[in-house]
């Protein structure tokens, strides 16, 4: 297992008389991709926040290993807030050199790694214009190499892929990852769960500040990627329910999706499915993070569902 | 303090390299000089315009000898010609439009000392007063007619004249007090130049706060450095903006100011003690002013709804204008001392007074810059609060409310 790089833990925090973290715990490993997942307001970049010291948390500790207690090494963390934005009237080179330099980065390898990146992402020759100058998504891509500029031993990425088309997503999802495999530690919120899915070594995901789900991308998959199976066709709802290993069912018109439980052994549990069930089309499906990230946005945590099953 | 510096050098650089900073730096100056010589300029230009046509009627032969040396050093627009020509032949003789004056020094004028001049309607209305140069000479010569002795004639026509002299310790400053005036004013107002630049740049750190806010980069930046390194920074930045910009003010100004009062030694009324003790008065101005800014400036989004509370704040530094009327009338009146203890007004108004009195009250100056000095640690300690947590509330103006619950916090 990598090395650790920053460990935070039992983070708590309150703005005003609501608490918005509960004790939130979890470890970035150096050369590895940890995903912070949660719907909007779950305490995502208050915990970023409290990490870069922007915040201070109301109990907890966050560790940067190798480094003092309670010191951050800010020169060694680079960070993409998730509200960013960049100074108009500058040229983006000059705003480049400048965030290299409160990162104490020499200023002749940060114009070379400034060029090569603009180059990388298709701003070659925009080095000499302002940030007014650009699009959105361009201005997107120079925030991100702002973040990057003094090669951080850990990267904080709040939110990077909002408002970027498929195509930047493609290069950003690209380079975290080229950065992860270089021996970065990265820690990132998204709410783009097919990214994640497809980026991320570990997960934390919370929901209104607390903890629900987290581990390594094998641990979670497996613990919560049971089956799903739709079934289009008239049927009984109760009826359905029924049948074994069944969790739960969503029915709308003549559609009905069916929750499995975990342990389901698929082409057995087909084989013993009812005759007289009316199946005009029929589907299994793998639960996608993107669900198991919707169920925990609407309070339906999995835990809950299987709670009101055998009630 | 080296994190402080680097924000320092961009604010400094990149305010350096903005074209409306570069362009009011130079107008400024540019637009004193032409403040300052336009007015002279224009005057000057009413030299050119027509003189007044003086025919002087002089039956006595009095004009050339008594009474024309007299207006030798007079800067009259007159062309004067002396004629036999009645007042009617006069007119007849006149050109339209022309500016004109037949002036009768007859010997019963003369005598009575009622003499009179006829205008046409292009004659200036300054004639009237420029005419009474001529009394003194005519009294004169009735004087010497009536038979007075030189000595009873200037007896008479010297009159009597009042002339104040206050009460000093040195009889040097006694003899020299209009010199002393001039060489206690140009510190000050050297000082207060300071003042006003650095003051005018502080006020552009609200700007620089509020926009680090708009553009959403105070948490890029404070990711690199602690908040208090960014206002300090901020503040340093600033003020090397207005000292560059007092730099560039003098250097293109005081050529032109030496030329134009060459018969001061300004440079020599300049560096003088006393100017030392004026700019530190400036600096700690500058200090309450730019840390009051760059608190307000991150409590402040959208400078377009900002509330009448910010905008009293923005007027504080031209609060000491309304104290320049009384300070003037006396420089030791109540006005004047209040406005010395009240931290806001207390720079501008020292320096005004200091620049008018000839002793210096030493113990309200003390009080004075211990209030300043507690005002400054103060108001900073303030700003502080604000700043951190205010440069990351995006999205909206801080209510007052909040600035003070941050301030409590």
């Amino acid at each position: 297992m990598s090395e650790i790089a920053l460990t935070v833990q039992s983070l708590q925090k309150s703005f005003k008389d609501q608490q918005v973290l509960h004790d939130v715990s979890f470890n970035v490993r150096k050369g590895e991709i940890t995903a912070l997942l949660g719907p909007n307001g779950a305490g995502k970049s208050t915990t970023i926040r409290s990490i870069m010291g922007i915040l201070y948390p109301d109990h907890g500790t966050i560790k940067f290993h190798g480094e003092k207690e309670g010191q951050i090494p800010k020169h060694k963390i680079g960070y993409l807030p998730e509200e960013r934005g960049l100074y108009k009237n500058v040229k983006i080179m000059d705003i480049l050199l400048y965030f290299a330099e409160l990162k104490d980065y020499p200023q002749k390898k940060a114009k070379e790694r400034a060029l090569s990146y603009l180059k990388k992402f298709g701003l070659e020759g925009k080095d000499k214009v302002s940030i007014e100058e650009l699009s959105k998504g361009m201005g997107q891509k120079v925030q991100f190499i702002a973040s990057i500029i003094h090669e951080p031993e850990l990267l904080i990425l709040d939110e990077p892929f909002s408002g970027l088309d498929p195509v930047s997503q493609e290069v950003f999802k690209e380079e975290i990852r080229e950065l992860a495999r270089n021996g970065t530690a990265i820690l990132l919120s998204a709410h783009q769960m097919n990214l994640v899915e497809e980026m991320a070594d570990r997960l934390i995901m919370i929901h209104k500040g607390r903890e629900v789900i987290s581990g390594t991308m094998d641990e979670v998959k497996r613990e919560y990627a049971s089956f799903k199976c739709t079934i289009h066709g008239q049927n009984d709802e109760n009826k359905l329910k029924t049948i074994p290993y069944v969790t739960r069912v969503e029915q709308q018109d003549n559609v009905s999706v069916l929750f499995l439980d975990q342990n389901l052994k698929a082409a057995e549990w087909i084989r013993k499915l009812p005759s007289d069930i009316q199946i005009e089309e029929f589907r299994l499906d793998r639960i996608s993070l993107h669900e198991i990230f919707i169920d925990v946005a609407s309070d339906r945590t999995l835990a809950a569902e299987e709670e009101e099953k055998y009630a | 303090m080296r994190n402080s510096l680097k924000v320092a050098r961009w604010e400094f650089k990149r305010n350096v390299k903005n074209k409306s900073f570069i362009i009011s730096l130079l107008l400024t100056p540019v637009l004193f000089i032409l403040f300052a010589t336009l007015p002279t300029l224009l005057s000057g230009s009413g030299d050119d315009a027509e003189p007044v046509n003086v025919s002087v009627s002089d039956p006595s032969g009095i004009w050339a000898e008594q009474i024309e040396p007299y207006l030798s050093n007079a800067d009259l627009n007159w062309e004067i010609s002396v004629v036999t020509a009645s007042p009617d032949e006069w007119r007849d003789g006149l050109d339209e439009d022309e500016s004109a004056v037949y002036l009768a020094l007859d010997e019963a004028a003369l005598r009575d000392g009622q003499i009179t001049y006829y205008t046409t309607e292009e004659t200036p209305d300054s004639f009237a007063g420029e005419v009474q140069l001529l009394a003194a000479p005519l009294q004169q010569l009735n004087l010497q007619n009536a038979g007075l002795s030189e000595e009873q004639m200037a007896a008479v026509t010297n009159g009597i004249q009042f002339n104040a002299e206050e009460l000093s310790d040195s009889e040097q400053a006694a003899a020299d007090s209009g010199l002393n005036e001039l060489a206690r004013i140009i510190p000050g107002a050297f000082a207060g130049l300071i003042l006003f630049s650095i003051v005018m740049t502080g006020m552009m750190i609200f700007q620089s706060a509020s926009q680090e806010k708009k553009e959403k980069v105070s948490e890029i930046v404070l990711s690199s450095l602690t908040p208090s390194d960014l206002m300090q920074g901020k503040i340093i930045g600033y003020f090397w903006l207005g000292m560059l910009q007092v730099g560039v003010w003098l250097l293109i100004a005081l050529p032109f100011v030496i030329w134009r009062f060459n018969d001061f030694p300004i440079m020599e009324y300049l560096f003088v003690p006393e100017l030392a003790l004026l700019i530190v008065i400036a600096l700690i101005g500058y200090l309450l002013f730019a840390a009051l800014f760059v608190g307000l400036g991150a409590t402040v989004e959208d400078i377009s709804s900002t509330s009448n509370f910010q905008g009293m704040i923005m007027m504080l530094p031209f609060s000491p204008l309304i104290l320049i009327g009384p300070i003037l009338s006396d420089p030791n009146g109540l006005a004047a001392q209040v406005g010395t203890y009240i931290p806001f007004t207390s720079p501008a108004v020292l320096i005004m007074r200091l620049s008018l009195l000839e002793e210096w009250p030493w113990v309200e100056i003390g009080i004075a810059l211990a209030i300043l000095v507690l005002s400054v640690w103060l108001v900073m300690k303030l700003a502080g609060k604000i700043f951190e947590v205010g440069i990351l509330l995006y999205g909206k103006n801080a209510s007052m409310g909040e600035i003070m619950k941050w301030v409590r916090s």
